[in-house]
């Protein structure tokens, strides 16, 4: 019993920035734009909110809470970078994302040096992160699927011609949803650096972004599925150490189980149709008057 | 029209001046790059490579370097070229996957000195060296076998190759020696710098009656998470005590600079060329400096420990010691460079093959290439011989 309850904790410590990270990512697909800059607007999270945090190092100089605003500001104004080339300069989606990602990577890197070989004195509790995250992902599901609000983000992300015509401003919907999910990545990478690991490292992310991308594909753009598949990554990511030298299957096996599972489910729902569930009109720019 | 003319060339002469000067002054100085596996900010072997690095230069006023970090292992070579038409004149590439990749370069550039670290492979300018810590392993071991309560030790590796499969079993063969009843459970991680799968990997130990945890990991995180549920821990590769001020007990701290301080000064007079190094392997111990045994520079053991480690007792040849004490004098012995060796036969693999004779050490080239554990591990092993 206890080690069902073991695994389940540990699923939702790891689990949480999953969660967050992929309700922004949810958000602004579901508004139409992809954006493959989650690690890069993570690595920058997780150093800005450390920063703030930290402080001179001196107890009492820092804030968490300002730490935390701080992380969600810098994934934020990153994402703007990326909504600018791609919605106002009509730029690839994919290619920006990715830069996103390497300049993030990098910028996090450089800054962040002096901040390398200090632990955060007074870290956080997980909790208040983790009910958010499971909170705003149940909101997140009623806004979108239940209000007008909702109904026109998912319109913009669906048929971005016609919400043109019913006077909706396409652009201006898209960049403060490419902003929230950039702030929902800088808020996961704040976890990482203040609550699940306490310091900031270069390449601390180590490819979490990448899994909350994938998430969003593997929960079919859903608030409320997001909340299971963040659990359930959390849970394979755990057992794979827990299981390891109980069976007779290689440890490299293990390590590789989450993307080899990554892949099984995208081919299973690509089998099944579910790409259908995409929103229409994601990854394409909007220019008004062409179809 | 003219004066824009005017104004282009002075500047471009200025530039072309200035360049002339800054390599008149490089000419002066020897030019050494260090190719690195992870960030310089990893808090682990990466870390301390660049913080030897730091510290020859400082030392040695001839000396000019430069580094570039989280190179992939295997995609060290484009980097090499880079650094040579840079003017690199000693090049050392810092980890056991860049070896094949610095050998070809080796032959690629034969005026270029290099020097791998960890591996095995050499050539005429391509030395080896190695900062080893399995005897500091072998106290740290100790101290934990002292330390645990519930007879198991958790122990996160990275990846199951020689130099971990040593580490491990030095500090195993301690575990068993300070306290015959414990064990060492080990998980590994596959990666060596990860701190979610650390983080995850000391989890899943802990879950499973660890109570003291030691992790290999290039980072403070295993340090952290003991911390967190407030068990003791060791340090890995760097001072880690303030990650957790109240947990950790010692650990091992490297000083790379001690053998790139000696390896640049040999090249620098001469007695280290392209021509001489295919025999030159550096594998520096406590005897010399390059290790330490400690939670911090110079502090051997954590204060709040060495009570719960002087009331521990071992046997020693018959006769019950304590195990701090045996610690200390052994950290003694092999600093002076004694006769004491943790892998002295008798030793079985812990299937029962024997694996090293009574009385007789095993060779640098046996502990390069270790496959078998120690008894004590527990957990899957990788490539571990039945016989």
């Amino acid at each position: 019993m206890d080690e069902i309850l073991n695994a389940l904790l540990r699923a939702l410590a790891f689990g949480t920035p999953l969660l967050l990270a992929s309700l922004g990512a949810v958000i602004n697909e579901r508004a139409g734009v992809v954006n493959l800059g989650v690690e890069g607007m993570m690595a920058l999270g997780a150093l800005a909110g450390f920063a703030v945090a930290y402080g001179d190092g001196s107890p009492g100089s820092g804030s968490i809470w300002l730490g935390i605003l701080a992380a969600m500001a810098a994934g934020g104004l990153a994402a703007l970078l990326h909504a600018f080339v791609t919605i106002t300069l009509r730029a690839n989606q994919f290619v920006s994302g990715l830069s996103l990602t390497l300049l993030g990577l990098g910028v996090a890197g450089l800054l962040g040096k002096k901040y390398e070989g200090f632990p955060l004195i007074g870290q956080p509790n997980q909790w208040p992160f983790t009910i958010g995250a499971i909170v705003l992902a149940l909101l997140l599901a009623f806004w979108l699927t239940s209000t007008r609000a909702g109904l026109t983000l998912r319109s913009v992300g669906e048929n971005p011609a016609a919400a043109d015509v019913l006077g909706l401003n396409v652009n201006l919907i898209r960049y403060g949803a490419v902003a929230f999910g950039g702030a929902m990545a800088g808020l996961a990478g704040a976890y990482l650096s203040l609550v699940y690991r306490p310091s900031w490292t270069d390449g601390m992310t180590a490819g979490l972004g990448w899994i909350a991308v994938a998430l969003v594909i593997f929960v079919g753009w859903s608030p409320l599925r997001a909340i299971f598949g963040s659990i359930f990554f959390g849970l394979l990511y755990y057992l794979q150490f827990r299981l390891q030298g109980k069976t007779f299957i290689p440890t490299e096996f293990f390590s590789a189980m989450p993307y080899l599972l990554v892949i099984i489910v995208l081919a299973l729902a690509g089998l099944r149709g579910q790409q259908g569930a995409a929103p229409e009109a994601l990854g394409r720019p909007y220019t008004r008057g062409e179809r | 029209m003219n004066k824009i003319q005017k104004l282009l060339t002075l500047a471009l002469a200025l530039t072309v001046a200035s360049a002339a000067t800054q390599a008149g002054a490089q000419d002066a100085k020897l030019k050494a790059c260090f190719i690195y596996v992870g960030p310089t900010g990893d808090i682990g072997w990466s870390y301390a490579h660049d913080q030897g690095r730091k510290a020859a230069e400082k030392a040695l006023p001839w000396l000019e370097t430069q580094y570039v970090e989280s190179v992939q292992e295997g995609q060290a070579l484009p980097v090499i070229d880079r650094l040579a038409k840079n003017g690199c004149k000693v090049i050392f590439t810092t980890s056991f996957g860049y070896m094949d990749d610095t050998l070809a370069a080796a032959k690629k550039y034969p005026g270029i000195i290099f020097a791998h670290n960890a591996g095995f492979k050499r050539n005429p300018n391509m030395a080896t060296y190695m900062a080893d810590f399995y005897q500091v392993y072998y106290l740290n071991g100790l101290a934990a076998g002292a330390l645990t309560k519930s007879g198991k030790v958790g122990f996160v590796g990275t990846f199951p190759i020689p130099e971990l499969k040593r580490h491990l079993s030095a500090f195993a063969l301690g575990v068993k020696a300070a306290n015959p009843k414990a064990n060492v459970n080990v998980k590994w991680i596959n990666s060596w710098f990860d701190p979610a799968k650390t983080r995850e990997a000391s989890e899943a130990l802990l879950s499973e009656g660890a109570d003291v945890l030691t992790s290999a990991e290039d980072s403070a995180t295993g340090v952290q998470t003991a911390g967190a549920k407030n068990i003791p821990t060791f340090s890995h590769y760097n001072p880690m005590l303030k990650f957790s001020p109240d947990n950790v007990v010692s650990g091992h701290v490297v000083h790379w600079d001690k053998i790139y301080i000696d390896f640049l000064t040999k090249v620098h007079n001469g007695t280290y060329t392209n021509k001489n190094l295919a025999n030159v392997d550096y594998w520096w111990l406590l005897s010399k400096g390059a290790v330490e045994m400690g939670a911090d520079n110079g502090l051997p053991f954590n204060a709040k420990f060495v009570p719960q480690l002087k009331a521990a007792k071992m046997m020693v040849g018959g006769k019950s010691v304590s195990v701090y004490d045996r610690i200390m004098a052994l950290d003694t012995e092999m600093e002076k460079g004694g006769k004491f060796d943790p892998f002295t036969g008798p030793i079985k693999d812990r299937n029962g093959v024997v694996r090293v004779a009574a009385g007789k050490t095993m060779s640098i080239a046996d502990l390069n290439s270790m496959s078998w554990v120690a008894p004590g591990v527990v957990g899957q092993v990788a490539d571990e011989p039945k016989k």
